[in-house]
C-alpha cells in the first residue's frame, strides 16, 4: 500500500480569510475499474470553528461515485484551534490516471453560521485500471474463478492421439479375436471324436466294463454330433437329437440314432452288452464319424 | 446284446395293461378333437393316484374332456361349482336331522365319487379350498364324528381361471404344491377347431361313449407302474432338475437366481419320478429315460417355481425359467 502526501492543500477557490490548512492522503494508488478508494482528509480551523465536508461535485460524478463519508475524529489544541479528520470512501470508474476530485470544506462559527466555504482541489491521482469496458457504470461483479482454458491446437493433437489409440487397440482386439476363431475352426471334430475312440477301444480292450464303455460312447457321440452340426446335444435327450438331426437332414442319420439308442438301452434300461458288441458298436461309430458331411446351412 | 429279463417281461405285461388306454382314448377321441397333450396328463394322474390343476381360458373343452374320460374309465364322475358363497359342508357332506328318529345322519357330499371335476376351484374361499385339498391328501372325509374313506379311484381335476379375471381367489402354495400338475390348456390348431365347428354344430346329443375299462384295470397297471425300473442316473438328473428350481447357481445358472423366490419341494421330486414312470408306461416302456422326465418336466415343476419380482418386472414366467432349467441341466 503506497501512502500519497499531499503536504498542503492546493487552494482553488476561497470564501473569507485563509485558514492553517488541508492535509489529504489516498489509499491505494492503483485499483480496477468499480474498486474503492480510501481518502482521509484532515481539516485544521481557527478557535471555535466547526469543520465539514460536502458531498462531491456532480461534475465527478461520472468517474467517482461517493461510498461513505464520515467524521472519524475532531480534537482542540491548547492554542485553540481545532483540527478535524474525515474518512470517504469513493468507487472509483473510468480508466487511466484520475485526479481525486475537488471536495468542499465548510466551516462555521458555534452558532452554526457559515464563516468559510473553500473549494480544494489536491494534487493527487489514482491510476484506474481498465480490464473491462470503460463505460461501466456498475459496481464490478464477484466473479468465479475461470478455468484456464487449453487452445485448441494444443487439444486436437490430443483427441487424435486417444482416438487413434483406440481404433488401434479395437483393430488388434478383433485381430486376435479372429485368429482365436480360426484355430478353434481348424479344431475339427470328427477327428477329436475318432481320436477319442480309437482310446475307448484301447480301453476296453484292457478291460473296460462294456456299460461304461457305452456311456463314453454316448457321451462322445453327443459332443460330436454339438459341435460338427451345431446343434445342442450334451443337454438334450435322444429324442430332442433325433428332432434336430431330421430337420438338418443329416446323412447316417438312422445309424446315429440308432447307437444312441442303444447307448440308452444300457444306460437306462438295465441292458448287459458282451464285448464284441461293444466293439461293433465303436466300429459303427467311427464309420459314422468319418461318412459325416457338414450340415447344409 | 443281453437284455435283463425281467425288464422284458415287464415290456410285454405293459404292453398287456397299458390296452385298456387306448380303447379309452379312442372313446374320447368320438368326442373330443384335439387336447392330445392334456389327455395324455389326466392318463398320467390316473395311473400315479395325482390331481391336476386345469388352466385356461373358458371354452377349451375342459369339463368335456374330463366328463367323457370318466365315462370312458367307467369312473363316478362330480362336477362341483366352486363359487364364491359355498361352505366346505356343500363339498364334502353334512350331518342331518330326522325328526323320525330324532338322530343325525350322515349325508354324503358331491366329494364322494371317483373323479371330481371341482370347476373354477379359485372362485371360492379357502376353506372350502382347503376342505377339498384335504380330501385329496387324505383320501378320506369326515362328517360329524364319522371318518368315511373316499372310493378309489380317486382323482380331481380342478380347472382354475387365470388370476387376472375377477372375482378369483389365488390358491395358497402350500394347497397348490398337492396338486401333481398344473396343466395349462391351449387353443386348437386351426383344422382342430374347424372339425370342432362341424362336429358340435348339431342339434343331435353328444355321441354315446362306452365304459371301456375294468375295475381292476387301473390298480393292475398301478402296480406294474411300480415295477418300472429307474436307473440311479435318471433318479440323479431328476433331483438335479428340482435342485436346480431352488439353487441355479449350482447348475451354472447365477443369472436365474434373482429369477425365482422360491423353488420346488420335495414333493417335486417324488412327483417328477411318479409321472416320469406313468409316461413310460403310456409308452409301454419298462424303464424311465430323461425323455419321460423332461416330458412332463414343464407340467410337475411350474406351479411350483414363484418367479421373483425381477422375473415379474422381466416378463418370465415359471415355463421360462424351466426352460432354461432344462437346457442347462446336463442330461446323463
Amino acid at each position: 500500500m503506497l501512502l500519497l502526501f499531499a503536504p498542503l492543500a492546493q487552494l482553488a477557490a476561497a470564501e473569507g480569510p485563509l485558514y492553517q490548512g488541508v492535509r489529504v492522503t489516498v489509499v491505494p494508488d492503483t485499483v480496477l475499474v468499480g474498486d474503492r478508494i480510501r481518502c482521509v482528509i484532515a481539516v485544521q480551523h481557527g478557535e471555535r470553528e466547526v469543520a465539514s465536508l460536502e458531498g462531491l461535485d456532480p461534475a465527478s460524478r461520472p468517474r467517482f461515485e461517493l461510498i461513505s463519508l464520515q467524521r472519524v475524529s475532531s480534537m482542540l489544541s491548547a492554542s485553540g484551534s481545532g483540527k478535524e479528520r474525515f474518512e470517504l470512501d469513493l468507487a472509483l470508474f473510468g480508466s487511466g490516471r484520475q485526479l481525486l476530485p475537488p471536495f468542499t470544506v465548510i466551516l462555521r462559527d458555534s452558532e452554526g453560521r457559515m464563516t468559510r466555504k473553500v473549494v480544494y482541489s489536491a494534487p493527487i491521482s489514482v491510476f484506474v485500471k481498465a480490464l473491462t469496458d470503460s463505460t461501466m457504470r456498475e459496481l464490478r461483479p464477484i466473479k468465479p474463478q475461470e478455468k484456464p482454458s487449453i487452445p485448441f491446437f494444443l487439444i486436437f493433437p490430443l483427441i487424435v492421439t486417444v482416438f487413434g489409440t483406440a481404433v488401434v487397440v479395437l483393430g488388434l482386439l478383433f485381430l486376435i479375436k479372429r485368429a482365436v476363431r480360426k484355430s478353434a475352426e481348424k479344431v475339427n471334430p470328427g477327428q477329436v471324436a475318432q481320436r477319442k475312440l480309437r482310446k475307448l477301444r484301447s480301453k476296453l480292450t484292457a478291460g473296460m466294463p462294456p456299460p461304461e464303455c457305452y456311456e463314453e460312447l454316448s457321451n462322445i457321440m453327443r459332443s460330436f454330433l454339438e459341435n460338427h452340426y451345431r446343434i445342442r446335444a450334451l443337454e438334450a435327450v435322444t429324442q430332442e437329437i433325433e428332432r434336430d438331426l431330421k430337420k438338418l437332414g443329416v446323412g447316417g442319420f438312422e445309424s446315429i440314432m440308432s447307437l444312441l439308442k442303444q447307448a440308452d438301452l444300457v444306460k437306462f434300461a438295465g441292458r448287459r452288452p458282451d464285448i464284441e458288441e461293444s466293439r461293433n458298436s465303436l466300429q459303427k461309430a467311427e464309420e459314422v464319424i468319418r461318412s459325416a458331411r457338414p450340415a447344409e446351412e | 446284446m443281453q437284455y435283463a429279463v425281467e425288464l422284458e417281461e415287464l415290456g410285454q405285461q405293459i404292453t398287456e395293461a397299458s390296452r385298456f388306454l387306448e380303447k379309452a382314448e379312442e372313446q374320447l377321441s368320438r368326442r373330443i378333437i384335439g387336447q392330445k397333450e392334456v389327455i395324455q396328463r389326466v392318463f398320467i394322474a390316473l395311473l400315479v393316484n395325482g390331481h391336476i390343476l386345469l388352466e385356461g381360458v373358458p371354452g377349451l373343452a375342459k369339463t368335456l374332456i374330463i366328463r367323457t374320460f370318466a365315462a370312458a374309465m367307467n369312473l363316478k364322475f362330480q362336477r362341483i361349482q366352486f363359487t364364491p358363497d359355498m361352505l366346505p359342508a356343500d363339498l364334502i357332506g353334512t350331518m342331518i336331522y330326522n325328526p323320525k328318529d330324532m338322530e343325525f345322519y350322515p349325508r354324503k357330499g358331491p366329494v364322494f365319487a371317483n373323479v371330481i371335476l371341482a370347476d373354477e376351484i379359485n372362485r371360492s374361499p379357502a376353506k372350502v379350498q382347503s376342505a377339498l385339498l384335504e380330501a385329496m391328501q387324505e383320501h378320506q372325509v369326515t362328517i360329524g364324528n364319522q371318518t368315511f374313506p373316499l372310493q378309489e379311484p380317486f382323482m380331481v381335476l380342478a380347472t382354475q381361471n387365470p388370476i387376472e379375471h375377477e372375482g378369483t381367489y389365488l390358491l395358497p402354495e402350500a394347497q397348490v404344491d398337492r396338486f401333481m400338475m398344473k396343466v395349462l390348456v391351449d387353443y386348437p390348431s386351426y383344422d382342430e377347431e374347424l372339425e370342432i365347428m362341424l362336429q358340435s354344430a348339431t342339434t343331435a346329443s353328444d355321441r354315446e361313449i362306452s365304459a371301456v375299462v375294468q375295475p381292476d384295470d387301473i390298480a393292475k397297471a398301478r402296480g406294474l407302474i411300480d415295477r418300472i425300473y429307474v436307473d440311479p442316473r435318471v433318479q440323479r438328473y431328476i433331483v438335479d432338475l428340482v435342485v436346480a428350481t431352488r439353487n441355479p447357481a449350482r447348475f451354472g445358472m447365477e443369472s436365474l437366481e434373482a429369477m425365482i423366490e422360491y423353488g420346488a419341494s420335495p414333493r417335486a421330486s417324488i412327483f417328477l419320478l411318479l409321472a416320469s414312470k406313468a409316461h413310460a408306461f403310456l409308452q409301454k416302456r419298462p424303464y424311465i429315460t430323461p425323455e419321460d422326465v423332461k416330458a412332463i418336466a414343464y407340467d410337475t415343476l411350474r406351479h411350483r417355481i414363484r418367479p421373483g419380482y425381477e422375473a415379474e418386472a422381466d416378463n418370465i414366467r415359471s415355463d421360462d425359467i424351466i426352460r432354461q432349467i432344462l437346457q442347462h441341466v446336463q442330461v446323463p
